[in-house]
């Protein structure tokens, strides 16, 4: 009995100091979530209380003064093709790697595997997109973002591809089919969660992005949010309230495929954890 | 069957994928080592063999060889930083509290935001009158104030806390669900035979949190070596050149036209990056094979 008051009030003790530590991450958050709607006096005070008055008209002016309707459209494509031409390909690269256990297949993964290590190398990157003469092009990007997700997506879906008994393709190429039917109708449905948890770490990965339109997109009509964020938070410096309602924006499609895709995110955190 | 069952998984499924990565990860990272060794530059049309000439400047600039530091103490800070405390907010979030699924959240959420968006919020909290510091001088603690992002001997600091702040979350959620999946069978038996909660974490926990530990370690620390947009955001590499790292050199010799210095540089992280990493990653496939 006592051990267990005691254990009780160990907890308590516990959660009312992470219910104080957890100030810390939400203060900040508020701060931008509250000045968003202030007016450019009232929030350079920078301090963290409710606007004297909401004014959602911060959100129509960023959007016409910092053309953030191109820039969320420009990221929904970079973003969108280049997450499916990687769900695409890696998971049916994995699929050939996991399935053929042979010298060649685990060197070609251990090939795939450096690129989770190996930092990009980026000029001779824009050399590379220069011979084949699409420099600064969106399409650029999207091919960019595919290759540095490679890695990462194929260590995700060959873990889950090896859990999936080789006697359902054997039964399958046995009635005859080939192997392009096999991997779509039977591989493909079987792996539907593991698709989206990479849909969603490649999507965040590459929403969140700075550094490869900073390097790649020369032309501003095809800037993502956060470069153009970045661009209008050096030309409205004094502007905190604008700046504000900007960051929320950029933040809105991550913290909502946050809450509705959850447990995809804890899935693939799960397959890193406990496989190493 | 074995032998005709493996010719049917034909690799011309592995094609896509590897053209994509080969043509715009390797073969950029291959020819990165000969441009390495030549004076390409923006506004050239020729490109000679300088030899070593990149790396002896490299080695011989003051400030590539302070970004070279810098990267090395956020590297550290961070993965440091970063592993303790997620450890111990995973061990706390994975008890019987009321408010658990809350407190994850909270904790786990800036991790999904843009490095952008932190960067630019903590901008004007960490201003000499900001609010990091007034809360300081609230609390009675005024000495601890510090002109965060302008004093040369910290401001590097400074961008590995706001990276901490951001990310330890990840590595949290990492550390809880490998907390998950360790057995509660083995703290019962601890309790039973007398060990206190810090033996139990020392001889139970840690033990079978290791896989969690190595993906975390190696996930921090080539994330670390490869940092670039909290010191772009936070303070360009200032004041001065203070707080610049690899990753803002090389945006910054690429910006002057400097290719094939900036390229040189890029090589070098990647050596060092891949001397570091590959005995963790040696360590961590001879586990599995023990497995």
């Amino acid at each position: 009995m006592i051990f267990k008051r005691k254990l009780a009030l160990r907890n308590y003790a516990v959660e009312i100091f992470l219910l104080i530590a957890s100030l810390a991450i939400i203060l900040p958050l508020l701060m931008m979530i509250f000045g968003s709607f202030m007016t450019s006096a009232e929030v350079t005070k920078f301090t963290i209380r409710l606007p004297d008055k909401w004014l959602f008209s911060n959100y129509v002016k960023v959007f016409q003064e910092g053309g953030l309707g191109r820039a969320f459209l420009n990221g929904i494509v970079i973003t969108g093709v280049s997450s499916i031409l990687n769900i695409v390909t890696s998971s049916a690269a994995a699929f050939i790697l996991a399935r053929r256990e042979s010298k060649l297949s685990s060197y070609l993964y251990l090939f795939f595997f450096m690129g989770l290590i190996a930092p990009m190398s980026t000029i001779t990157t824009i050399r590379v997109v220069q011979w084949m003469g699409f420099y600064g092009s969106v399409t650029s990007v999207i091919f960019i973002y595919a290759a540095l997700n490679t890695a990462f997506s194929m260590f995700l879906y060959s873990g889950f591809i090896k859990s999936i008994p080789k006697v359902l393709d054997e039964v399958a190429f046995l009635e005859g089919a080939n192997l392009f039917s096999v991997f779509f109708r039977i591989i493909t449905p079987l792996i539907v969660p593991v698709n989206a948890t990479v849909a969603i770490m490649v999507f965040m990965s590459v929403w969140n992005d700075i550094t490869i339109p900073l390097y790649f997109l020369t032309d501003s009509s095809t800037w993502t949010m956060p470069l153009s964020v970045y661009n209008f938070y050096g030309k409205y410096s004094r502007d905190w309230n604008l700046i504000f309602a900007d960051l929320v924006m950029t933040s809105l499609p991550v913290l909502i495929l946050y809450l509705f895709a959850q447990k995809y995110i804890v899935s693939g955190l799960t397959a890193g954890a406990v496989k190493g | 069957m074995l032998k005709r069952s493996k010719s049917m998984y034909a690799y011309y499924l592995v094609w896509p994928a590897l053209l994509i990565y080969s043509v715009f990860f390797v073969v950029p990272a291959i020819i990165g080592f000969y441009y390495s060794f030549t004076d390409w530059r923006l506004d050239r049309d020729t490109i000679t063999y300088i030899g070593w000439d990149n790396f002896k400047r490299i080695f011989s600039d003051e400030t590539l060889l302070l970004a070279m530091k810098n990267t090395l103490i956020f590297a550290i800070v961070t993965v440091i930083g970063k592993n303790v405390l997620a450890i111990a907010l995973a061990v706390a979030l994975n008890m019987r509290l009321k408010t658990r699924n809350f407190l994850r959240a909270i904790f786990y959420s800036p991790s999904i935001l843009s490095v952008l968006v932190i960067s630019i919020v903590f901008t004007p909290m960490l201003r000499t009158e900001g609010m990091i510091n007034r809360m300081f001088e609230t609390i009675g603690l005024g000495s601890f104030s510090q002109a965060w992002l302008t004093d040369p001997s910290i401001v590097i600091w400074t961008v590995a806390a706001v990276s901490i702040w951001q990310h330890t979350g990840f590595q949290m959620a990492i550390y809880l669900a490998g907390l998950q999946s360790i057995s509660k069978e083995y703290y019962e038996a601890a309790t039973i035979d007398g060990a206190g909660l810090w033996k139990s974490f020392i001889h139970i926990t840690l033990p079978l949190l290791l896989p969690a530990i190595n993906i975390n370690l190696m996930l921090t620390l080539i994330g670390g070596l490869k940092v670039f947009s909290e010191v772009f955001v936070l303070t360009g590499g200032g004041p001065g050149n203070a707080s610049q790292v690899v990753g803002t050199i090389i945006l910054r010799a690429f910006g002057e036209g400097s290719w094939g210095l900036g390229t040189a540089i890029n090589t070098l992280l990647f050596i060092i990056v891949t001397i570091i990493s590959i005995p963790l990653l040696i360590f961590m496939r001879r586990k599995e094979v023990a497995e």
